[in-house]
């Protein structure tokens, strides 16, 4: 019992790591451009595919290819914010969620040309498993730990010493008030671009990792849990975002477990994610941590 | 007593926007709701109007209790609200927004265009013509056919005006009519608020910082500062009222001392 | 050229007809009421897998059947309006959306009731394959005999199926004109712009929201059980997100705020979408049959950001009443 419990802690906590780690930068463009980016997950996807080409294509490690893919997709990212989003900006919310609808299809269906419907898999050691008496590590998991801890504590010394975070985690906050202490909001809504793409580069490959294996439907299969993980942290807060992605991670998995009254049924577990989504946009919109706003 | 507030209180995280208010309103009168920036004025007129729902105490309207009662409820009962900046449809002509306001249209029904087309169409024509009525006391009938949108601030004002009365209303709300309105249309704006009273009986409180406008055309005023209500009584007793200087010059200390500094 | 037949030609008039139903399902919720429901897809998926069920293993004859599916999307109409109808727009997409793809994923996980990820055949099991459309076509062969008798000439069951959904859709879309000109439709159109404003005139916002819901969600999952009947066969796959979004293209391409529109829409989406499947002339025969399904949804994502980007308005489209920068 215990055993598994741990297990499915630890499960949690990596799946979670990945969710903080999209969530912090999806969060920060949610909360400074005011759009839902329903193409969200098609970054993430595009990143384990780029990581793939440089993994296995040309054969580089997988430190190398989740570099390659970081670059890739903070290109992306802000390549898509200055040709479509910007220029497009005021026309409404709903219009612009339909606009990123339109570029996640387009993303998803391109990436499905190219690289075919079939799954792939990044280049990790399959045989070393790490197993720890109480519980048992995946390479793909331990690659996922590794990563999480070098870059989860970079983001927040970006995010609480660096002018530019502070500059971002203030307009994401409270955009009027950063303007008028002489922000410049439009470089800051770019650079917001570039670091939630580069998030998005870990993400995907982090994501690919962890499952093991993926096919182009990968982001559009976590684009509701990024969404859910914004959603809890509060939009806009990059710390919300941080804590709730653990805490979503840890709550899909330890909800299987038996101790639980029997536990949900594994296949249940993005329902979960779906319910808490729905429930928090009706009951309490503004997360965890964010403050109550008058709409 | 056409309305009675008692004892109203809101807070908005903390900071008293209304705080244990008491006045009346009344009937076929012209009551004006004075008071500083920030004393509460408009928050009073959206929980009067249900917009926003109070914390405690109680709203009468014609002798109902209407403090719980959604906005097109209250506004159904008879009592219509006139925002400061005109919400009036920009995306619907100034007639169909004017004929969107008449009181029991069957044709809102739905399927009733379907069920009861010669009934719907009969009630279609008298709304129009009420509308058009309106429309030529308010001198909009030039812009019937106009999209609302195009409409100028003081037009849309009294747009709003007339979209209010085609509700046939009992009392009517307004929230500082003449506010960035060119003088040459703030007589006429004064002229139908007294006309509202005279002709159609209609029972009128409006928030407003003209004082010397206020004091001309007002029956009774109630003064508000800081959420409560600090006097009330004619406008002559209201002026020489302590307490309201008070509040008004204190406003005017404290700009002439930050003013200096 | 290779595939422009009568054959192709049905198909896609059957197809263009029940989507310009399914259009005609979100243009009452989103054009009429303004509400953005990104979650369309659900009010099919649950009619059709009602329906599918009920024809399936209590055996109910189909048009009970239908009207019974046609319930089950009113229950839920209910169940989402209720919480989600005063949210702000772009909660309320994401709200739906997610509603939609719970729906789905239900579907896809409780084999025992919908078949699981093979769909509508496996619902008796993995022994048998079941089929519920059987009372559909037999309609159909007796409308095609009917036309055959009274013509001289010999009907398909396709041409059949076209006619019969060419007239719903007509009646359909008659029907709502002229509500959308009746005073019931001026409610909504005020609602839609400022509904404080219109609450302030006397009109109960959230009851005509809801009925709005409602019937989008009426027409929607008729639109599905059509689909359903027609092509004979679904599965959980079938009801993706992006079918929500194949209607919202509609809207886009006739012109989101004109209702006679939509037919225009549904012409031109059906083109593309029967096209990418059928048309084998150059730049098309360049994709195998497989690729071709990731072409078209390509194609309708571009087709998306283009016209809302350029002609939001689409092709019909009045500008000056659109009413999107909220």
């Amino acid at each position: 019992m215990v055993h598994v419990l741990a297990q499915l802690i630890v499960n949690g906590l990596i799946t979670g790591a990945v969710l903080a780690l999209t969530g912090v930068g999806a969060t920060l463009v949610f909360g400074i451009h005011r759009i839902a980016n329903f193409a969200h997950g098609e970054y993430l996807t595009f990143a384990a595919y780029v990581g793939l080409v440089i993994n296995v294509g040309l054969r580089q490690n997988i430190v190398v290819a989740t570099v390659g893919a970081v670059l890739a997709t903070a290109t992306l990212a802000l390549a898509v914010h200055l040709l479509v989003l910007r220029p497009l900006r005021g026309r409404g919310l709903v219009a612009m969620s339909l606009i990123t609808v339109g570029i996640g299809l387009m993303l998803r269906d391109l990436l499905f040309l190219i690289a075919g419907p079939q799954i792939s898999t990044l280049g990790i050691d399959e045989l070393r498993v790490y197993d720890l008496g109480l519980v048992r590590i995946s390479p793909g998991q331990s690659v996922a730990i590794v990563m999480t801890l070098i870059v989860a504590p970079a983001t927040g010394l970006l995010l609480s010493r660096t002018a530019v975070g502070k500059s971002m985690r203030a307009v994401a906050d409270n955009r009027d008030l950063a303007a008028i202490a002489g922000i410049d909001i439009d470089r800051v809504g770019a650079y917001a671009w570039i670091f939630a793409g580069g998030l998005a580069g870990i993400g995907g490959v982090l994501f690919a990792v962890v499952q093991g294996t993926f096919d182009p439907n990968l982001g559009f299969q976590v684009l509701f849990l990024i969404f859910t993980t914004v959603v809890l942290g509060g939009i806009g807060s990059a710390g919300g975002a941080m804590v709730g992605g653990f805490v979503l991670g840890l709550a899909m998995e330890v909800s299987t477990w038996e101790g639980l009254a029997g536990g949900l049924a594994p296949k249940y577990k993005p329902v979960l994610a779906f319910v808490v989504l729905i429930l928090l946009l009706i009951y309490r919109p503004q997360g965890l941590f964010g403050r109550a706003r008058i709409v | 007593m056409l309305l009675e507030v008692v004892d109203l209180s809101k807070t908005f995280g903390g900071i008293a926007a209304v705080s244990h208010a008491s006045f009346g309103v009344a009937e076929r009168s012209i009551t004006a709701l004075i008071g500083p920036n920030g004393a509460g004025k408009t928050t009073m007129f959206n929980l009067l109007t249900g917009l926003i729902r109070a914390d405690s105490g109680m709203i009468r309207f014609a002798g109902r209790s209407i403090e719980r009662l959604r906005t097109d409820l209250v506004a159904r009962a008879g009592l219509v609200r006139v925002f400061q900046s005109p919400r009036i449809l920009t995306r619907m002509t100034v007639r169909e927004n004017m004929m969107l306001a008449a009181k029991d249209q069957p044709g809102e029904r739905f399927g009733m265009a379907w069920m009861a087309p010669a009934r719907v169409a009969r009630r279609e024509a008298e709304i129009r013509a009420q509308a058009e009525n309106l429309l030529g006391l308010l001198r909009l009938s030039h812009l019937a056919e106009a999209f609302a949108g195009t409409l100028s601030g003081g037009q849309r004002k009294l747009l709003e005006l007339g979209r209010t009365l085609m509700v046939e209303p009992r009392m009517i709300l307004l929230d500082e009519p003449m506010a960035g309105v060119a003088p040459v249309l703030a007589e006429q704006l004064l002229e139908h608020v007294k006309m509202l009273r005279a002709q159609r009986g209609i029972t009128v409180c409006i928030i407003e910082h003209d004082l010397d406008l206020i004091m001309s055309v007002s029956d009774h005023v109630v003064v508000m500062d800081e959420g409560t209500v600090i006097a009330s009584g004619s406008p002559a007793e209201v002026q020489a009222d302590g307490r309201v200087i008070e509040a008004y010059i204190g406003r005017l200390d404290a700009a002439v001392v930050a003013d200096a500094s | 050229m290779a595939g422009l037949d009568l054959g192709f030609f049905l198909f896609a008039a059957i197809t263009a007809c029940i989507f310009a139903i399914m259009a005609l399902g979100l243009y009452v919720q989103f054009s009429l009421a303004g509400l953005p429901n990104f979650g369309h897809v659900a009010f099919m998926a649950v009619a059709s897998y009602a329906m599918a069920i009920l024809v399936v293993r209590l055996s109910l004859p189909l048009p009970l059947a239908m009207l019974c599916g046609l319930l089950v999307a009113v229950a839920l109409a209910l169940l989402l309006g209720i919480p989600c109808l005063r949210l702000r727009a772009d909660y309320l997409a994401i709200a739906t959306v997610a509603a939609g793809e719970m729906v789905r994923y239900l579907a896809m996980n409780l084999p025992d009731l919908t078949g699981g990820p093979l769909g509508s055949m496996a619902m008796l099991g993995p022994d048998q394959v079941a089929f519920y459309n059987l009372g559909w076509q037999a309609m159909l062969d007796r409308v095609a005999a009917g036309i055959a008798h009274v013509t001289g000439t010999p009907v398909s069951r396709d041409a059949a199926a076209a006619l019969i959904v060419f007239v719903v859709m007509l009646l359909l879309l008659v029907f709502f004109a002229r509500l959308e000109h009746s005073p019931w439709g001026r409610v909504l159109k005020a609602i839609r712009e400022d509904d404080v404003a219109a609450a302030s005139v006397g009109k109960h916002v959230v009851a005509y929201k809801m009925q709005a819901l409602i019937l989008g969600a009426i027409i929607g999952g008729l639109s599905g059980m059509l689909l359903a009947l027609q092509i004979g066969v679904f599965s959980p796959d079938d009801y993706a997100p992006t079918l929500t979004f194949y209607a919202y293209l509609i809207l886009i391409l006739g012109g989101m705020n004109r209702i006679w529109a939509i037919p225009l829409g549904a012409i031109l989406f059906s083109l593309l979408y029967t096209g990418t499947r059928f048309l084998s002339f150059f730049p098309l025969s360049l994709f195998d049959s497989g690729s071709r399904a990731f072409l078209r949804l390509f194609l309708i994502g571009l087709m998306l950001v283009l016209f809302m980007a350029l002609r939001p308005q689409g092709v019909l489209g009045d500008r000056r009443q659109l009413l999107l920068e909220k």
